[in-house]
């Protein structure tokens, strides 16, 4: 088909490239101004190669800080943005699958009514219930804490539905085998729900992964303390500055580093996807 | 002693959906007992129940003489054997058999010793590191088989075990079973609604209809003694010729030699089988049998058989006739077929059970 017609390769190629640069553009962009001294981003000189100021710029905001505006080494935020994501992805699939195993496995009164509370949910999100959510954190004294970074975002109805939709397609004989082979749910849970939900897993934690990670409104309200930040909002703040220029290569470099995470956590799971999928041996 | 008794066992599902009424019976220990019958009668139902895997909504279930109506599956002693294998996927050959034994907390030595016995007999040793999604259908099969036999359980249950194998393979493993079953002597009790395997595994043939049973014995004392109109008709391929009698109307047209048949006033229903009608060649007295016209309207010819397809009298019901050797007769026109009087059957029109002569 498509072998047979060159021209619409070339074009198709074209336009792929095409949208590879504009996207791919601005992050190496970054890339290069974080090579940089601060004299040649601040005259507009940004040359198209990296320059070699590299490994002074990275160390510099990783252990010092900037200069001008928040003068706190990167590592911190960074660490708490590590950690905050972590126990969102982590804390959500542990919540998830147990309420998702509850709700598909075991009959019991009002089944279907927590079903329902758990899937209105969905439409209430951080940003709806911020004021509430506040007052009770702070009523708790956990602001400041990892906790209450967390907790508030850790109940999660897209992997309980997410969880619950596979669950169900995983067949009646094989909890009725399970049963005769003398596993009781746990059993059952440990040994056979958690190995075939492997992959879904290893999605959900992606998704959930990126989604803590970025946070910026809840972390904002809830830290004060420069110790607590995390790396979001270390961004922000080193853009502001009073009566000096913005410490722009610096400011490229703590991008970048914060980029990373991510990105690794997505290339490491999907290296887990592939696995799962072709997986022969033991 | 791992006797199965089953007494007034019933089924009443949710949404007053009754399953299973009244069902009595008990196979000894060793024994092989197979529930036939049409889909949805509740055979699968029944054996849930043995296996504790549905509620039993009525009567007791005993194994070994223990009723085990509110014990465990687990706690039951038996092993199941599921139509679709509910092998677990994520687990090798090695482990799908061992899991059942380490729940138990059996020594990983007799584990190993067992799973290694039970892959020999099924020759399942070159797969024991496979996933079953490696295997084939019979193969898997196998190791559902293997899964249930390491357990040395007192019951093996069964549920359409060969359904999704082809034919072929479907009638070796159904040796395999029945030799196993043998050598093992573990009671079993197998569903399937497939007549021949039925015939061919069972030492004790349970035929259900509606949930109800129809009859119990021995598969051949079925075969030959249908206590009803549907295991007259649900035993034996091709099925048995039905002609119906009835005294307001007469005997039908093609058929002589039925006068003097018990038929009751409310009409009867004359059965015989295929192979208990043969060609009358005009030799010899016809004596006390029946004569049968029919209207051929096809013949095959498979070698060592012939079947004859056609119609009483020309309009009658629709008969099959299968005779030993090669017929060598044209396709149309009519011919006489002569059944003697111990090989009829007749059974009561309205309430389709069986009139003995
Ligand atoms: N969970 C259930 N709830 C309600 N009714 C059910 C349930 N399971 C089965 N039934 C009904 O009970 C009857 C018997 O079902 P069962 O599965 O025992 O049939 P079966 O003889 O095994 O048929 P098949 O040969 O098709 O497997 C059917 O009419 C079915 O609709
Ligand atoms: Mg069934």
């Amino acid at each position: 088909m498509v072998e047979n017609r060159p021209f619409a390769a070339i074009f198709s190629h074209v336009v792929l490239i095409i949208g590879v640069v504009i996207i791919a553009f601005p992050v190496y962009l970054a890339f290069v101004a974080s090579s940089t001294d601060a004299t040649t981003i601040s005259n507009g000189q940004l040359s198209l190669i990296p320059d070699r100021h590299l490994i002074e710029n990275y160390a510099k905001v990783l252990f010092e800080g900037t200069d001008r505006s928040t003068k706190q080494p990167m590592i911190v935020p960074l660490m708490n943005s590590f950690i905050m994501a972590m126990i969102i992805a982590i804390g959500k699939i542990f919540i998830s699958l147990l309420s998702a195993f509850a709700i598909v496995y075991f009959r019991f009164p009002f089944r279907n009514t927590a079903f329902w509370v758990i899937f209105l949910t969905l439409m209430l999100p951080v940003e709806v219930r911020i004021y509430p959510t506040y007052k009770i954190v702070a009523d708790l004294h956990m602001l400041d804490t990892y906790a209450g970074l967390t907790i508030p975002l850790i109940a999660s109805a897209t992997a309980t539905l997410l969880f619950r939709q596979f669950f169900l397609t995983v067949p009646d004989e094989l909890i009725e085998a399970s049963k005769i082979d003398g596993a009781g749910p746990w059993k059952f849970f440990i040994d056979s729900l958690l190995p075939l939900s492997m992959t879904s897993i290893a999605a959900m934690f992606v998704i959930q992964f990126i989604y803590g990670w970025n946070q910026y409104l809840w972390p904002l309200l809830i830290t004060t303390r420069d110790d607590m930040q995390t790396i979001v909002i270390g961004i922000q703040k080193m853009l502001t500055v009073t009566d000096a220029l913005t410490e722009w290569q610096l400011a490229m470099a703590t991008t970048i580093l914060a980029m990373l995470p991510p990105v690794i956590v997505v290339i490491a799971m999907q290296r887990l996807f592939v696995r799962g999928l072709t997986e022969t041996e033991k | 002693m791992a006797d199965v008794v089953l007494n007034l066992v019933g089924k009443l599902y949710a949404g007053n959906i009754r399953a299973v009424s009244d069902v009595s019976f008990a196979v000894p220990d060793g024994g092989f007992c197979v529930l036939v019958g049409p889909s949805g009668c509740g055979k699968s139902t029944l054996l849930r129940m043995i296996a504790g895997l549905e509620t039993v909504t009525d009567g007791e279930i005993s194994i070994a003489g223990r009723v085990v109506n509110r014990i465990e599956p687990m706690h039951r002693d038996i092993a199941m054997v599921f139509q679709n294998y509910a092998l677990y996927p994520h687990m090798s050959v090695y482990d799908n058999m061992a899991y059942g034994l380490r729940n138990r907390k059996t020594p990983e030595a007799e584990i190993a010793a067992r799973v290694a016995e039970a892959a020999r007999i099924l020759e399942l040793e070159p797969y024991l590191k496979r996933r079953p999604k490696q295997l084939s259908g019979g193969q898997r099969q196998r190791v559902a088989m293997g899964r249930a036999i390491v357990r040395k359980p007192q019951v093996f249950l069964f549920d359409e075990p060969l359904s999704n194998l082809d034919a072929k393979l479907r009638g070796q493993m159904r040796v395999e079973i029945k030799t196993l079953q043998r050598q093992l002597g573990v009671t079993s009790v197998y569903v399937t609604h497939d007549q021949l395997e039925a015939m061919t595994l069972a030492d004790m043939l349970v035929v259900m209809n509606r949930g109800r049973i129809e009859q119990i014995g021995e598969p051949l004392y079925l075969y030959e003694n249908p206590a009803t109109i549907f295991v007259a008709e649900f035993i034996g391929a091709p099925p048995m010729n039905m002609i119906g009698l009835d005294p307001a109307v007469g005997i039908p047209a093609g058929l002589s030699g039925a006068e003097s048949l018990p038929v009751p006033p409310t009409g009867a229903m004359l059965g015989i089988r295929p192979e208990h009608l043969h060609l009358d060649r005009g030799d010899g007295e016809r004596g006390s049998r029946l004569r049968l016209e029919l209207k051929i309207d096809a013949i095959e010819a498979v070698g060592a058989e012939t079947y004859f397809y056609g119609h009483l009298g020309s309009t009658g019901p629709r008969l099959v006739v299968r005779e030993a050797g090669r017929g060598v007769v044209p396709t149309d026109g009519a011919r006489a077929f002569l059944a003697d009087r111990a090989h009829i059957h007749l059974f009561d029109k309205a309430s389709g059970r069986r009139i003995e002569m």
